[in-house]
C-alpha cells in the first residue's frame, strides 16, 4: 500500500492530493502517538499536539536559520518531542483517569501563550514563515520529492509502531491497562513502562510536525490552525474510530477523518459537530473501531466457508510436566504486618524447600493472603526477614519480586483484554527472558530466539495444564474454571523457582481439582518450590509436604499432612469438627464454610 | 481592589463551572466534561433571546433553563448512561462536549457575539475598587447557588442520598437508592443551572464557541484544588484562581496566566491528589 501511494504523483495525482495525504499521514501519526497511550497504557493522554507543535517550530525555525537538512529536522525534533513527552508524562505515572486527560488537555491551550513568549524563537502570533524546502544530503525536495519522503517517513513510523506493538512489549502494555497489579507480578515496572510508553507516544508527533512544518513552509499558532483542540479531537476521534489498539485501524480511522466526504465539502464550520457526533457514536457503537468490525467480519466469513474457524474443538487431555526447574528455598522469618490497629501477622515464620509443596491453610481472615502479598512485594512488612536462597526479599517492589523468579495467581483470576489464550501465557515469561525495546522494534536476531521460546513455553504450559485446544481462543471471555487454569499456565511459563497459588481451587470442578493438584505436585517434583494456599482441605492432604495452620495471624501448628490431620489445635480451632468424624470419612473433601 | 474585584468576577465562571462538576460528581461520580460546553450554550441562547429574538429577560431565562437542561439531559441518555466503563466515557463525553460546541458553531457562526449588560456600563465603587454592575451580580450568583447547592446536599435527603451514591454506587443501589434516576436528576439541575446563569456571564464572557475548552479545565483545575464533593472549598478555589489569574496577567503578562495556574495543577494534583480540603480520591488505583 506504502508503494502505491508513494507513486502515486508518477501516476498524474494532482498537487491537492498530496497535500491531503500528507495530512493524512500526520494525522495518522498523532494518533499512532494516542494509541500508544491510551489503547495500550490505557490512560487517556490528549497532549499530541502540544508536541506536533514542538516538532514543527523545532523543525521550522532549524531551517530557518540553521539548516534545512532533512536529518537534521527529523533528528532534533524527534529528541525534543522525547524530552517533553518524559517531562509531560512524568505527572501521568501518578495520574490516571480525568485528572491525566484534563491536564494534558491543558498543556494543548497552552500552546499560543508557550509560543508568545518565545517570541524571539517562533516570531509570536504570525508565525515562522517562509521556512525554505528541506534538503537531502544538500539537494532541495521539490514537491513531489517531499511528498515521497514523506510517505516514506510515515511508513517507517508505522513499522516500528507495529514491531513495538505486536512484540511483548505491546502486551505487557495491555496487561498494564487491565491491571497494574498484575503487571507487577509479571515482573513488569509499572511506571518504566508507562514513561516509555509516553515517550514513545510523543516521537510519531514529532514526525507529525516536522511533516506539516515543511508541507506549506509555514507554522503559525493561528486559531483555526493545526495546533489546536480541533486537532486534539480529531485525533482522539481517528483513533477510538480505527481501534485505539490497531495498527492499521490507525491508518484507516486517519484516511476517514481526512479524507471522509464531510470533510471535503464544508470545510470548518462543521469539523466540530461532526468530529463531537463521532466520538459519541464510536465510543459507543464500536468499542474496537473499524478495526474490530473488519476482524469479526473476517471471522464470521472464515467461519462460513471452512467451517474450521468456529465449532468446537476436541478437548486435549493433559500432558505431564516435563524438565526441571531450579527451586528456591523462601524463608520467612517472624514477619509482623499491621493494618492500622488490626494485627494481620504477629510474628509468622515459616520456610518452603524447592520440591516441597508446603500448604497455607486457616480460616478466613487469619493472614494467609496477606502473607502472600507481603512475599511479591504488594505489602511492606513491618518487622521481620523474607529471603529467598539467601537474598532478600523484603522492601523489594513486586516487579523485582517476580524477576527474580517468583511467580503467582490471584483469587480472582486477572486475564487481560484483547489477548489470546496463548498470548496471555506467553506474558508470564515477560521477566523470564530479557528483550528490549530496541531488539523488538528492529526485530533482531534476539527478539525471533525469544519470541519462539516463549511460545514453545506457552504451548507447553497449555499442554501441562490441558486447555492446549484453546490456545487461539480470547483469554478474557473463558469462563472462571479456564481462566483459573490460564493463571497457573501463565505461572508454569516462566519457569519459575517459587511459586504461590491463592485459592486456586475455588470455583472449580472435581476433574479439574484434580487435574490441578496434578500440575501442583509435578511443578514441586520437577524441582521447584511451591507455596499453596487453599481453602479445599482435601487438595491440602493430597498435594502437601509440609502444611502450615494459621489462626489470627501466627502458625498454630506446622508438619506433614498425616500430623496435621489430626493435630488436635487444627481440628479444634479450624476444622471444627472431632477427629473420630475425620476419621469417619477418610479423603473426604473438607471445605471450611464461607463467610 | 480593582484587580481584586476583577479576579472575583472571572473567578465566579469558575466557580458556576465546577459547581456543575461537583453537582453532577456528587450524584453519579462521573466528570461532566461538557458542562462547560453547556454554559456557553446558555449564553448562546442569551444572546439569542435578547438580540436577535428582542425578548425580555424572564422568558428568555426560562427558555435558557428548559433547553440547557434538556440538552444536559440528552447528553446523559445518550453519551453516557449506555457506557459503563470509564474509558468509554472519557470518549463520548469528550464527544459530547465537541457537539455542543459544534452545533453553536453551526447555528451562530464562528465569530464571538456580545451579550448585552443588564444594567448601564458605568462601574461602581465598592470597597475602593471599580467594578460593572453585572459583574456584582455574577459574583454574588456564584455565592448564592454555591451555598444553596451546599446546604441541599448537607441537609436534605436528596442531598444525602446523592452524597451516598458518590461514595459507593452499589451499596446505594443496595439500600433502593434509584441510582439512575439520581444521574438523570443531577444532570437536569446542572443543565437547568447552566443554562439560567448565561444571560449573566455573557456580558463579562461573550458568546464564543472556543472559549469553552479554557473554561473546562479551569474549572478543573478549581475542582482537584477544592477537593471532589466539596462545593465550598471548590468555589473558593475557584475564586481564588480568577484573583492569582489578573495578578498575574498584570504583573508577568497575559501570556503567562494559564501557564502559572497549569502549573499549580500539576504541583496539586502531585502533591495533594484529593484536593486542599477533598474528602476522598476520584478512584483508588
Amino acid at each position: 500500500m506504502a508503494v502505491v501511494l508513494a507513486l502515486l504523483p508518477w501516476l498524474g495525482v494532482g498537487i491537492y492530493w498530496n497535500q491531503e495525504i500528507v495530512q493524512t499521514i500526520s494525522l495518522a501519526l498523532l494518533a499512532s502517538g494516542l494509541s500508544l497511550s491510551f489503547g495500550f497504557a490505557g490512560e487517556l493522554a490528549l497532549g499530541q499536539v502540544a508536541i506536533y507543535a514542538v516538532g514543527a517550530y523545532v523543525s521550522g525555525y532549524l531551517a530557518l536559520n540553521v539548516t534545512p537538512d532533512v536529518f537534521v529536522s527529523l533528528l532534533a525534533a524527534v529528541a525534543a518531542a522525547l524530552v517533553i513527552g518524559l517531562i509531560s508524562g512524568y505527572p501521568g505515572l501518578r495520574l490516571g483517569g480525568w485528572a491525566l486527560a484534563m491536564t494534558s488537555f491543558f498543556l494543548v491551550l497552552l500552546v499560543p501563550d508557550l509560543v508568545n513568549i518565545f517570541q524571539q524563537y517562533t516570531n509570536g502570533p504570525i508565525g515562522l514563515v517562509g521556512i525554505p524546502p528541506l534538503t537531502l544530503f544538500g539537494v532541495p525536495l521539490d514537491a513531489n520529492q517531499y511528498y515521497l519522503f514523506a510517505v516514506v517517513i510515515g511508513a517507517l513510523w508505522f513499522v516500528v509502531f507495529r514491531n513495538l506493538v505486536t512484540s511483548r512489549h505491546g502486551k505487557a502494555l495491555l496487561v498494564l491497562r487491565r491491571s497494574p497489579v498484575l503487571a507487577s507480578s509479571l515482573g513488569i515496572g509499572v511506571r518504566p513502562l508507562k514513561l516509555k510508553a509516553y515517550a514513545l507516544g510523543a516521537v510519531p508527533c514529532g514526525i507529525a510536525g516536522v511533516l506539516t512544518a515543511n508541507l506549506n513552509h509555514f507554522v503559525t499558532p493561528a486559531n483555526p490552525g493545526p495546533f489546536t483542540i480541533t486537532t486534539a479531537i480529531a485525533v482522539l476521534a481517528a483513533s477510538v474510530l480505527g481501534g485505539s489498539t490497531s495498527v492499521y485501524g490507525t491508518l484507516a480511522g486517519a484516511a476517514v477523518l481526512q479524507l471522509g466526504p464531510l470533510r471535503l465539502t464544508s470545510f470548518n464550520l462543521y469539523t466540530d459537530a461532526v468530529d463531537g457526533a463521532s466520538l459519541i457514536v464510536f465510543g459507543l457503537l464500536l468499542s474496537d473501531g473499524l478495526s474490530g468490525v473488519c476482524t469479526r467480519l473476517l471471522a464470521r466469513w472464515a467461519r462460513r466457508r471452512g467451517g474450521d474457524g468456529g465449532g468446537p474443538v476436541a478437548e486435549a487431555s493433559r500432558q505431564p510436566l516435563t524438565g526441571t526447574l531450579s527451586g528456591a528455598t523462601l524463608e520467612i522469618d517472624s514477619v509482623f504486618k499491621r493494618f492500622g490497629g488490626n494485627a494481620a501477622l504477629s510474628g509468622v515464620s515459616l520456610t518452603a524447600q524447592p520440591g516441597k509443596v508446603t500448604a497455607l491453610i486457616g480460616p478466613n481472615g487469619s493472614g494467609k493472603t496477606t502473607l502472600l502479598n507481603i512475599v511479591s512485594g504488594f505489602y511492606r512488612l513491618d518487622q521481620g526477614r523474607i529471603t529467598l536462597d539467601g537474598g532478600s526479599l523484603s522492601g523489594r517492589a513486586p516487579h523485582r519480586v517476580a524477576a527474580s523468579g517468583v511467580a503467582r495467581t490471584f483469587q480472582t483470576p486477572s486475564i487481560p483484554k484483547g489477548l489470546t489464550v496463548a498470548e496471555t501465557v506467553a506474558t508470564g515469561r515477560y521477566a523470564t527472558t530479557y528483550t528490549g525495546m530496541p531488539t523488538s522494534v528492529f526485530r533482531l536476531p534476539r527478539h525471533w530466539r525469544n519470541e519462539r521460546a516463549d511460545r514453545d513455553a506457552a504451548a507447553r504450559a497449555l499442554a501441562v495444564t490441558g486447555i492446549s485446544h484453546l490456545g487461539g481462543a480470547d483469554a478474557e471471555s473463558q469462563p472462571l474454571g479456564i481462566r483459573r487454569l490460564i493463571e497457573v499456565a501463565r505461572l508454569v511459563a516462566a519457569d519459575p523457582k517459587l511459586v504461590l497459588f491463592d485459592e486456586i481451587a475455588s470455583g472449580l470442578d472435581d476433574a479439574e481439582v484434580a487435574d490441578l493438584s496434578e500440575v501442583v505436585r509435578e511443578l514441586a517434583d520437577a524441582g521447584g518450590t511451591v507455596i499453596l494456599v487453599e481453602h479445599n482441605f482435601g487438595l491440602v492432604l493430597d498435594v502437601a509436604d509440609e502444611i502450615y495452620v494459621l489462626a489470627n495471624g501466627a502458625v498454630v501448628a506446622s508438619g506433614p499432612p498425616a500430623e496435621i490431620r489430626s493435630h488436635p489445635a487444627v481440628l479444634r480451632e479450624y476444622l471444627g469438627v472431632s477427629a473420630e468424624a475425620l476419621e469417619a470419612v477418610p479423603g473426604k473433601t473438607t471445605t471450611e464454610p464461607s463467610s | 481592589m480593582t484587580t481584586v474585584l476583577a479576579g472575583l468576577s472571572v473567578g465566579a465562571v469558575y466557580a458556576l463551572v465546577a459547581l456543575g462538576y461537583n453537582i453532577v460528581y456528587t450524584g453519579s461520580g462521573t466528570l461532566n466534561f461538557a458542562h462547560a460546553n453547556l454554559m456557553m450554550l446558555g449564553i448562546f441562547l442569551a444572546y439569542w433571546g435578547l438580540v436577535q429574538l428582542n425578548w425580555m429577560i424572564i422568558p428568555v431565562l426560562v427558555t435558557a433553563f428548559a433547553i440547557v437542561a434538556l440538552a444536559a439531559v440528552a447528553e446523559e441518555r445518550i453519551a453516557i448512561r449506555p457506557v459503563r466503563h470509564i474509558q468509554g466515557q472519557l470518549v463520548t463525553m469528550v464527544g459530547a462536549a465537541t457537539l455542543i460546541t459544534g452545533i453553536i458553531e453551526i447555528v451562530w457562526g464562528q465569530q464571538a457575539l456580545s451579550v448585552p449588560a443588564f444594567f448601564n456600563n458605568a462601574p461602581t465603587h465598592v470597597l475602593g475598587g471599580a467594578v460593572l454592575p453585572d459583574d456584582l451580580v455574577l459574583i454574588g450568583l456564584a455565592v448564592v447557588l454555591t451555598a444553596a447547592i451546599a446546604l441541599v446536599s448537607r441537609f436534605t435527603m436528596v442531598g444525602l442520598t446523592a452524597l451516598a451514591v458518590s461514595e459507593d454506587r452499589e451499596s446505594a443501589q443496595l439500600r433502593g437508592i434509584n441510582v439512575r434516576r439520581m444521574q438523570f436528576g443531577v444532570f437536569a439541575l446542572s443543565g437547568a443551572i447552566a443554562g439560567v446563569v448565561g444571560p449573566f456571564l455573557g456580558p463579562l464572557t461573550f458568546a464564543s464557541y472556543t472559549l469553552p475548552s479554557s473554561l473546562a479545565v479551569i474549572g478543573f483545575v478549581a475542582l482537584a484544588l477544592g477537593g471532589y464533593g466539596s462545593f465550598v472549598a471548590t468555589s473558593a478555589a475557584a475564586f481564588a484562581i480568577g484573583v492569582v489569574q489578573q495578578y498575574i496577567s498584570r504583573y508577568l503578562g497575559a501570556d503567562y496566566e494559564n501557564l502559572v495556574i497549569f502549573a499549580i495543577l500539576v504541583i496539586v494534583l502531585m502533591v495533594v491528589p484529593n484536593g486542599l480540603a477533598g474528602v476522598r480520591r476520584e478512584r483508588t488505583v
